[in-house]
C-alpha cells in the first residue's frame, strides 16, 4: 500500500453520529427490544449464543430468502452477515430446500453412515487436496479434534496458536482470542490468556501464543519448546481481526519449520473454507497443511463440521486405535445439505460470481476511502472481506489494537439503518456474500458506505 | 443370588458368532462393497468411529416410523434409534412438515429466532430449570456445563463418575471406559484418559468416583471441597448398559455438593425427554443445578442444550462467561425441537412407554430365567439393556466384568432376526413401535438364549 495522506477522524463527531444513528434504529426494533424481555425469562440473556446479542440490542430474525432477511419487526435487510459467514449459498436456496425436504421424509438421523457421505467426502478431497475426512457438528468440534489429533500423532502436549485468532469454544484453544492489550505481555513472549472464566490455568500452560505473519517468532518458540510441540493451528488468512492476509511465503515457511521440528500444521478453515475460493485457503495460497478444519459454509446452513488430514495422520483412526466419534457426526440432514451445497451450488463458477461481487465492494469502498482520505483500506477474497480502519497495514493482532471500536460500530449502525445487515462486532468480523447476492446488492452496500465515509470525514 | 445359572461354553459361543457373522455377511453385499468406496475419502469409511461395526459396517438408506432400511434393502425394526435420538420415530410427518416449512424460510442466521424461546420455555417446564442455552451436540453441552460450573464457582476440580460418558471434549474424555487393571482401586479410581491426544493435565482437573457411592464423593469433598466446582454424571448410567441410581443417591449428591459450595450437573443427553417428559430429573425427583441435553430433543437434527438455575446461569446471562457458537440455536434444529417437544413427545407417549416396557424388558427377563442365563435386564421406560453377568450391576466395574462375547452374539442374533440394535449401548424404542415389533426382539433373544444354553 502506498503512503497516502489521510484525515484524522474526529471521535467526538463519531460519538455524536453514533447517538444519532442509535436514535434512528431504536424505533425500528420495538418488537425485538420487547421480545428480549420474554426471551430472557427462559433463555440466559435472551439469546442462544452470547454473540447473538450485540450492541445496541439483540435483533430477532423471522426469515430469509436469497440475499435478504427480515426481522420480527418486519424490517427487510440485505444480509452481509450471513450467519457469521455460513450462508454462502444464500438463504433458502432451492437446491438446499429440495435436498432437506427429501431427506426429512427419508429419516433425519440414524447414527449409521449413509450414501451422501462419499459425495461430500470426495468433494472435500477435490477441493482441499487432503485424502481423508471425518465429520462433526461445528467448527468448535473440528478444531477440538485437530488439536487432539496433533497431540496424539506427535505424542506431545504443547500447541502453538496465533494471537488474536478464534478456534472455537473448547478448552484447548480458547486462549488469546481477543486478548486485553493491557495483559498481553511482550510481543516475543505473549501471555496465553484464557478468553473466558472457567478454563483452568493448567490448560493455558499447554498453549504458546505467537504473532501472525512472523516466522522468526515461530522459530523462537520451536527452539524454546524443542521436542515438546505437537503442532500449530492457524487461520491461514486471519478473519477474526477483519481480514489479514498471510505474507507471501509465510504459510509454506510455517509448514517447513514445523515439520523440521517434528510438529504438525493445521489450518482452521472454518471461515475461509469454501468461501474465499473453491478450495479455500489451500487453493488460494497454494499450501496444503497436515490437517484442515471446516465448518460454517460447507453445511449449507445446517450445523456441520469436518476435519481432513493426511493418510498418515488418520491411520490410527482408520485402524480403530483412536476414536473420533459423536452421535450426530455425519447426520443425514447435514450430509444432504452439504452434498447439495458442495456439488450443486458452490461450484467453480460460483466463485467467479463471488469474486465479481468482491470487486464491486472492494473498488466501491476503496474509492470512497480515497475520496474522503479515510485512514482505512479494504481486504478480502471471494465471499469474505472487510474494511480495516487503519492508515497502515494490519499484519497481526497487535496492529489492530489501536482501531477504535466506535468507528466500526458506527459503520454497522449506518448500514443497519440503511437496510444492510452487517455482522455485528464489526472490528473483528468480516462481510460475507452469497451466490444469491447480486452486483446491485453490492452497490447498495457501497452507497451506504460512501454516505458513512462522507459523514465521518466532514 | 443363585438362580441356578447354566455354564456357558465359550467354544460354542465362538462357533455361533462365526455362524451368525457369516449369515449376516450374505445379506450385506452392497454395504460391504460401499465401505471400500467410502474408505477412499472417509477415514475408515465412516463419519464417526462408532459407525464401524464388527464384522461389517452397515450403511443406512432410509427410515420410516419404527423401521429402517439399509443399503442392501434389508428391513429392520429399529431399536437403535440412532443412539437413542429417534424417540419420535423416523420421518415423523410432523418433523418433516416442520423442516419443510423452516427450510423455505432460511435455516441459519446466527441471530435469535422465536422458536429458540419457545423451545427453552418447553424445556424449562419439563426440567424445572428456568434458564437455557443451546449447542449442537451433547459433547458441546457437557463441555459448556463444566465451564459454567468452573466459572460460577471460580474453582477448577470436577467430580466425574467412572463409566459415565460425557462426549468427546478434552476435559471429560477420561474414565468412561477403563481397563480396570490401570484404573486404581474400585473405591478410589484414578482418571484414565480414553483417547490419545488428551494431555494428562486435563485428567488432573478431575476426581473420579464410582457410581452409587456417596462415601466416595464425601471423601473427595472432605479432602479438597474448597477446590471442587461441581460434579457431572449421567443420573442413570447408559454408557455401560443401563445402571440405575440407588435410592437416595442423587439427592445425597446434591446435598453433599451444596454443603461444600459446589454444584450438581446431570448429563441427560441420553435420559432427557426419553425416559420421562422431564427425563431423569422428573424420574428421580432430584432437580440438579445444571442439565445437559442433546439427542432426542432435536428430532434427528444436531442439537444440544444446557439448562440451569438462575444462580448458576448468572455468569452466562450477565456476560461474565461468554457462551457461544455460530450454529447455537440454529432455526432448523429449533423448529424440529419445537414440534418434538410440543406435539410429539406429549404426556401420553410416556404412559405408552411405561406400558410397553414390560413387553420388551419383561419378555427378555423371562427368557433369561427360563434358560438360566447368567444375565440381568435393566430398563427404564423406552431404554434398557442386558448385562451378561449373574450378579446385580451397581457401577462400571460390575458391568466391565460382564461377558462381552455373549453380548456380541446376542446382538448378531438381533440383526439376523431383523432387529437393528446398538452394539453394546442400550436399546431405545420410539412412539412408532408396536407391541409385536418388541416381541420380535424378545423372540430373537429367546433364539439366542436357546442356542447358547443347549
Amino acid at each position: 500500500m502506498s503512503v497516502r495522506e489521510t484525515v484524522e477522524l474526529d471521535l467526538d463527531r463519531i460519538d455524536r453520529l453514533i447517538e444519532e444513528e442509535e436514535g434512528k434504529l431504536e424505533p425500528k426494533h420495538r418488537a425485538s427490544i420487547g421480545y428480549k424481555e420474554t426471551a430472557k425469562r427462559s433463555v440466559a440473556g435472551g439469546v442462544a449464543s452470547s454473540w447473538q446479542d450485540s450492541p445496541p440490542h439483540a435483533i430477532y430474525i423471522d426469515r430469509g430468502e436469497g440475499s435478504r432477511i427480515w426481522d420480527i419487526d418486519g424490517n427487510e435487510y440485505l444480509d452481509f452477515h450471513l450467519g457469521y459467514g455460513a450462508m454462502v449459498v444464500g438463504h433458502a436456496h432451492p437446491k438446499i430446500v429440495q435436498a432437506l425436504e427429501r431427506q426429512a421424509r427419508r429419516g433425519t438421523h440414524f447414527a449409521q453412515p449413509t450414501k451422501d457421505l462419499d459425495a461430500v467426502g470426495e468433494s472435500l478431497v477435490d477441493r482441499f487436496g487432503l485424502p481423508l475426512w471425518r465429520f462433526c457438528n461445528s467448527g468448535t468440534e473440528a478444531t477440538l479434534e485437530a488439536a487432539r489429533l496433533m497431540r496424539a500423532t506427535a505424542g506431545r502436549d504443547m500447541l502453538l496458536k496465533i494471537e488474536g485468532t478464534y478456534h472455537g469454544h473448547h478448552d484447548s484453544l480458547m486462549f488469546s482470542v481477543i486478548p486485553d492489550p493491557e495483559l498481553i505481555g511482550p510481543r516475543e513472549h505473549p501471555v496465553t490468556l484464557p478468553q473466558a472464566p472457567g478454563i483452568p490455568q493448567a490448560f493455558a500452560d499447554l498453549v504458546r501464543v505467537v504473532p501472525f505473519n512472523d516466522l522468526v517468532e515461530v522459530e523462537r518458540a520451536l527452539g524454546e519448546l524443542e521436542g515438546r510441540l505437537a503442532g500449530m493451528i492457524v487461520e491461514p488468512a486471519m478473519m477474526n481481526c477483519g481480514v489479514i492476509m498471510p505474507d507471501p511465503g509465510y504459510l509454506q515457511g510455517l509448514k517447513d519449520l514445523l515439520h523440521r521440528h517434528g510438529a504438525l500444521l493445521a489450518f482452521d478453515e472454518v471461515k475461509t473454507g469454501a468461501t474465499i475460493a473453491y478450495g479455500g485457503a489451500v487453493e488460494a495460497f497454494g499450501v496444503t497443511p497436515d490437517i484442515v478444519c471446516l465448518a460454517k459454509a460447507i453445511g449449507g446452513g445446517l450445523p456441520c463440521g469436518a476435519i481432513g488430514a493426511t493418510e498418515e495422520l488418520f491411520r490410527p483412526v482408520v485402524e480403530g486405535e483412536y476414536d473420533m466419534a459423536g452421535t450426530f457426526n455425519g447426520n443425514p440432514m447435514t450430509m444432504a445439505a452439504s452434498r447439495a451445497a458442495l456439488t450443486e451450488v458452490l461450484t467453480r463458477d460460483a466463485y467467479d460470481h463471488l469474486n465479481e461481487i468482491h470487486r464491486t465492494l472492494a473498488e466501491g469502498c476503496g474509492a470512497a476511502i480515497d475520496k474522503y482520505r479515510l485512514p482505512a483500506y479494504v481486504k478480502g477474497l471471494g465471499a469474505k472481506g472487510s474494511v480495516i480502519y487503519s492508515a497502515t497495514p494490519v499484519r497481526e493482532y497487535r496492529d489492530s489494537v489501536g482501531i477504535d471500536e466506535r468507528i466500526t460500530y458506527l459503520a454497522w449502525l449506518f448500514q443497519q439503518n440503511r437496510g444492510v445487515f452487517k455482522s455485528p462486532w464489526s472490528k473483528q468480523e468480516t462481510w460475507t456474500t452469497s451466490v444469491q447476492h447480486s452486483l446491485e446488492d453490492a452497490r447498495r452496500y457501497v452507497e451506504n458506505f460512501e454516505e458513512f465515509a462522507a459523514a465521518i470525514a466532514e | 443370588m443363585d438362580r441356578g445359572h447354566v455354564e456357558i461354553d465359550p467354544a460354542r459361543v465362538g462357533a455361533l458368532i462365526a455362524e451368525q457373522g457369516a449369515t449376516l455377511a450374505e445379506k450385506l453385499p452392497r454395504s460391504i462393497g460401499f465401505a471400500k468406496r467410502a474408505s477412499q475419502s472417509l477415514a475408515g469409511g465412516v463419519a464417526c468411529s462408532w459407525h464401524s461395526l464388527d464384522p461389517h459396517t452397515i450403511y443406512g438408506s432410509r427410515g420410516e416410523g419404527s423401521r429402517l432400511w439399509d443399503l442392501d434393502g434389508n428391513e429392520y425394526v429399529d431399536l437403535h434409534c440412532g443412539y437413542g435420538v429417534m424417540v419420535v420415530g423416523h420421518a415423523h410427518t410432523k418433523v418433516s412438515e416442520a423442516v419443510r416449512e423452516r427450510v423455505g424460510l432460511g435455516t441459519h442466521f446466527a441471530m435469535p429466532v422465536e422458536d429458540t424461546v419457545v423451545v427453552a420455555e418447553l424445556l424449562a417446564g419439563r426440567f424445572g430449570l428456568p434458564l437455557w442455552r443451546f449447542k449442537n451436540s451433547g459433547s458441546e453441552a457437557t463441555m459448556d456445563a463444566c465451564r459454567i460450573l468452573r466459572a460460577a464457582t471460580g474453582r477448577d476440580l470436577i467430580v466425574k463418575v467412572e463409566g459415565s460418558y460425557h462426549g468427546s471434549s478434552d476435559g471429560l474424555a477420561f474414565s468412561y471406559w477403563v481397563d480396570v487393571e490401570e484404573a486404581g482401586s474400585r473405591e478410589r479410581p484414578i482418571a484414565v484418559h480414553n483417547t490419545a491426544g488428551v494431555p494428562e493435565v486435563y485428567g488432573r482437573a478431575l476426581r473420579i468416583v464410582p457410581f452409587n457411592d456417596l462415601p466416595a464423593v464425601e471423601r473427595v469433598l472432605a479432602d479438597e471441597g474448597d477446590r471442587v466446582a461441581g460434579m457431572i454424571l449421567e443420573p442413570i448410567l447408559m454408557n455401560v448398559g443401563v445402571i440405575l441410581p440407588e435410592e437416595g443417591y442423587l439427592a445425597g449428591l446434591r446435598d453433599l455438593l451444596h454443603r461444600h459450595g459446589a454444584f450438581l450437573a446431570f448429563d441427560e443427553v441420553k435420559t432427557g425427554v426419553t425416559i420421562a417428559s422431564g427425563g431423569a430429573t422428573e424420574w428421580s425427583g432430584v432437580t440438579p443445578d445444571l442439565v445437559a441435553l442433546a439427542k432426542a430433543v432435536g428430532g434427528g437434527l444436531p442439537i444440544g442444550a444446557i439448562g440451569g438455575t438462575e444462580e448458576v446461569m448468572r455468569v452466562v446471562a450477565d456476560g461474565t462467561m461468554e457462551q457461544e457458537g455460530t450454529f447455537n440455536g440454529n432455526p432448523l434444529s429449533m423448529a424440529a425441537a419445537r414440534v418434538v417437544l410440543s406435539e410429539i413427545l406429549v404426556p401420553e407417549v410416556y404412559e405408552r412407554f411405561g406400558a410397553l416396557e414390560p413387553v420388551l424388558a419383561g419378555g427378555i427377563r423371562e427368557s433369561i430365567d427360563r434358560r438360566g442365563l447368567p444375565a440381568q435386564v435393566v430398563s427404564v421406560a423406552c431404554r434398557g439393556s442386558v448385562h451378561f453377568r449373574a450378579d446385580p450391576v451397581r457401577n462400571f466395574r460390575d458391568h466391565a466384568a460382564h461377558d462381552d462375547r455373549l453380548a456380541h452374539l446376542a446382538w448378531l442374533y438381533q440383526l439376523n432376526g431383523g432387529v437393528w440394535m446398538p452394539a453394546g449401548d442400550p436399546w431405545t424404542f420410539s412412539v412408532a413401535h408396536s407391541e409385536d415389533e418388541l416381541r420380535r426382539a424378545v423372540g430373537n433373544f429367546e433364539a439366542f438364549a436357546e442356542a447358547v444354553t443347549t
